[in-house]
This record gives C-alpha cells, structure tokens and sequence, in this order.
C-alpha cells in the first residue's frame, strides 16, 4: 500500500486501472450532486445565494464531462458492483431534527456536497513525480482546486443564520455524511493498493 | 499514532523523552502541524525534558470538525495533552495561533503551569491583523491551501531562508498542503469570528511568561508584544534578532536553547521577569543582552524615550 497512486509508467502517468476506479468515483459523487441540483434549482431564482446553485449545477457537470475526456479508461468488472453501492449513499436522507421536509432535503444535499468537496482530494493522491502535463493529472488538481471554491456555497449555507436552530442536527448530520463519503472513498482506493493517512 | 479524545473528536499527539523529566508542551501555528518541532523534540530531549506535541483540531491528523472550531475547543484540547503529562514541571509555548491558545490555556489553568512562552504572539486584533487575516482567509478561499502559503512564506520568512529555497517552493510546501484541507483551516480562521481581545485576562497569567518576538515580524509587529508585556505581571519580552514571524522554522536551535534555558532557570529559582526587554543572541548558546537603556524598543530606528 502507497498512500500516491502509482508506480507511474514511464511517461509519469497514472496506471489506467486507477484512473478507472477514482475516476468512476469522482463522476459518480459529482454527477449525483449535478443531478440533485437539477432538482433543487427553481426555474426562477428567488434569492441571491441560488446563483451559486446554478452555477455549481454547471461546475458539477464540467467536472464529470472533465474524467469522461481526460481519464485512461480500461474495464472494470468490480464497478458494477461500487457504482451501485456509491449511488445508494448520495440518496437524499431526511435530517432528524429539521421537520420542514424541503429544508431536510436541502440540508442534506449540502451535506454532501460538503462531505465531496472538502474531504475528497484527488490531487493529494498524485505523487510528485506524476507528469504535471498528463490530462488526468491536470483533471485531478482542477476537480480539488475547484472542489475547495464550490465548497464555500455549502459553508456559507450550512453555516449562516437560517439553520441556526438546527446547529447541533446540522453538524450531526455533516459529520455522518464526511465519515460516509470519506469511507467510500477509502475503500475504494484500497481496492488500488493507496491507503491514504488518517486524519 | 496516539490519539486522545475531546467529546467525539480524535486529538493526535506525540510525547517524547523521560516520563519523569518536565515536560515541555508545544502548540502548532494556524497552518502548521506537530512534526514541524521536530528539531524541538531532539534539543529539548537532549536536555533532558519531555516534549508533547499535537495536532489542534482540524490540523494534520487530528480530527476536523466539519463546520465550527472554538478556541474554547482548543483549549480544551490542549488541556487533555497536558493531563497526560501527570504531576511534574510543565511549560507550554505555542506560536501565533498556537501561542493565542497557550494564552487561554494559562488564563483558564495557569495554576498546572511552571511557565509560559507565547512567540509571534497577540492577545488582541490590531486593524492590521484584522485585516490581513481577512485577506489570508479570502485567499484561502480564493486560491486554495496552496495560494495562502505563497502569501505567507515571504510575509513570515527571511530572504536568507527563502533564497536557496528559491526554485524547491513546492516541496517545502507539498507536506503543509497535503495534510492541512482547506475547509478545516477556513474553520481555523473562522474561529476568530466573534474574537473578544483577551487583554483584560492577560493579568491573570502570574506564571513565569517569557515572551519571544522576531525582530522584523509583520504579521504580529511588536506592539502587539508589548501588549502582552505589559499586562502579564511577571513577564519579559526577547526581541529575536533579525527574525520574521515564523522564527520557530527558521531559527530551532536558537530557539529551541531560549525554551530549554528559560525552564531551567525558572526550576533553578533564578528567573525574573520584571517586564524587562531583552535581545536573544544571535545563535544558541549565547546570552541575552538587555535591550540598550533609553531607546524605545517599538521603534525600527534608535529612538530615545520610552523605557523598556
């Protein structure tokens, strides 16, 4: 186990097989958050803050039509089966706590929005040695560098004065759906021999 | 990798040296994490402390609570490493934001205290520091882990420092940004959201306090120093010379002997505060020099007036 994806081929790239798998994830978690918020976004924007969802719903979509382009990929008999069970974790949960069943629902999709952006970061698995010029490599740090700014909708939102009396069942649910999305994405680069630290 | 827990959060620390020897306790910057005292643990070791060191929450390979840090949260953190530490000697040092933490620590518990070292230190938000730490957070924001060290290394660092690194930046900063994640650091600074200055507590730290203060810091200037001189009563301030915030990377070894020399003479009973002003010698081993008597030691040029 490394905790950087590799050993890199000769041209410094990333073995398809890893690309395949953290590829597959990223669409997966970034195509369910692009379709949620489809669904979340009204025909007519009625406040400020939902121009940002437009344009995550954009950003999201770019990110998965980025690895469709830029990523090596080669079959992958086990996807079948971690696709599924990824698209069963970004499901819409209700939040306990929050009655109103559309701010449930909207708590909960910035909480794994959050859960994607803040703790997934692909870039952190490229090793120094990986070709700054190889698509994939480049797809990598674009998705964390933008990862970090759509972040700030989530912040802004799961932070701000509208979800003040629901604090506690907001960091609750925050923290279930990190470990969630954080688990997955911890097996899933163990099924490619990376072991990322803890922490 | 030892872990304690604070509530359901997981705190990673490290304790080094004999069980028995007092015990030095460190507190990592905003943006730092434990392995950077490194060359701490093996000084302070050689003579014969036991070094603790930690990630705070939302650091390195601590826990990193997803929305909100407190200080107070901090503080407790810290509590639970020293409880660790059980009945001997203990002094605590932290730097920048860990030095912050420090100061709450020894308001809150300065009794468990044998003696206290805030470097690159403040107990308030000048417009200054408020403003820069505003910029540093946009630019967190903005540009990500990255973008914020290439703000702070030449804010905090020397060109002596900086220059042979000149063309390896990236590998001096590959180790911060990989185990430091934007939102938990976000969560750092946000911290300060609410700040209250601790200024009117800062007289309720009667433990021996050594303050240390790089010559040329500008992100935490000397007046904000002189603050924490004058307010905790038994305390001197040592100006490092020819330092930026972030002496404690720059300069370990000189620090690391101030730290080790600063215990041993207050073990040794000789220790006096005063609100004296000192000046650190310029490598380890050397002795420290009483600030020039009727000089203003908040001025950059000589400037006879106020009494140190």
């Amino acid at each position: 186990m490394s905790e950087f994806l590799g050993p890199l081929g000769a041209d410094g790239g990333v073995p398809s097989r890893q690309q395949t798998r953290v590829a597959a994830f990223l669409v997966s978690a970034h195509g369910a958050l692009a379709r949620q918020l489809a669904f979340a976004l009204p025909g007519q924007l009625k406040s400020g803050w939902q121009t940002e969802l437009n344009a995550q719903l954009y950003r999201e979509s770019e990110i998965v039509s980025l690895l469709l382009r830029a990523t090596s990929w080669v079959p992958d008999p086990a996807l079948a089966y971690l696709i599924a069970r990824w698209e069963i974790t970004w499901l819409p949960q209700s939040i306990e706590g929050i009655p109103d069943r559309i701010l449930s629902w909207t708590v909960d999709l910035s909480t794994i929005a959050h859960a994607v952006h803040a703790s997934i970061r692909p870039a952190a698995l490229l090793p120094v040695e990986a070709n700054a010029q190889d698509p994939f490599a480049v797809a990598l740090r674009r998705i964390e560098f933008e990862s970090g700014r759509m972040l700030q909708a989530q912040i802004l939102f799961l932070k701000g004065r509208d979800l003040l009396p629901f604090r506690e069942f907001v960091s609750s649910a925050l923290e279930a759906r990190h470990a969630q999305v954080r688990g997955l994405w911890t097996d899933m680069l163990e099924g490619i021999g990376v072991r990322i630290r803890e922490g | 990798m030892p872990f304690l827990h604070h509530g359901s959060y997981r705190v990673r620390y490290e304790l080094d040296g004999p069980a028995d020897a007092p015990a030095y306790v460190l507190v990592n910057g905003l943006t730092q994490y434990a392995e950077l005292w490194a060359a701490y643990r093996d000084a302070l070791v050689a003579r014969r402390f036991r070094v603790a060191t930690f990630d705070l929450l939302g650091q390195g390979a601590s826990d990193k609570p997803g929305l909100f840090i407190n200080q107070e949260d901090q503080v407790a953190a810290l509590h639970s490493v020293i409880s660790e530490l059980g009945d001997g000697p203990i002094f605590l040092s932290g730097i920048s934001f860990g030095g912050l933490i420090a100061l709450r620590y020894a308001i809150a518990y300065g009794q468990r205290l044998s003696g206290l070292v805030p470097m690159s230190c403040f107990a308030e938000l000048s417009p200054q520091l408020l403003l820069l730490g505003n910029a540093l957070r946009t630019g967190l924001i903005l540009g990500g882990t990255g973008y914020l060290q290439d703000l702070l290394l030449p804010m905090n660092l020397s060109d002596a420092w900086l220059k042979p690194l000149l063309n390896n930046l990236d590998a001096v900063k590959r180790q911060g940004w990989l185990v430091n994640d934007v939102y938990a650091l976000q969560n750092l600074m946000e911290s300060f959201l609410g700040f209250e200055p601790i200024t009117p507590h800062l007289s309720k730290i009667t433990v021996p306090t050594m303050i240390l203060n790089g010559e040329f810091d500008f992100l935490t200037p000397r007046a904000l120093h002189e603050t924490l001189r004058t307010q905790i009563p038994n305390s001197s301030l040592v100006i490092i010379p020819e330092a930026y915030h972030a002496f404690t990377l720059e300069k370990p070894a000189l620090t690391a002997d101030l730290l080790a020399g600063f215990a041993e003479a207050v073990m040794a009973g000789n220790w006096r505060g005063e609100k004296k002003v000192w000046v650190a010698p310029d490598g380890a081993g050397g002795t420290l020099t009483a600030f020039p008597a009727g000089y203003d030691h908040l001025r950059a040029i000589p400037t006879p007036g106020r009494p140190a």
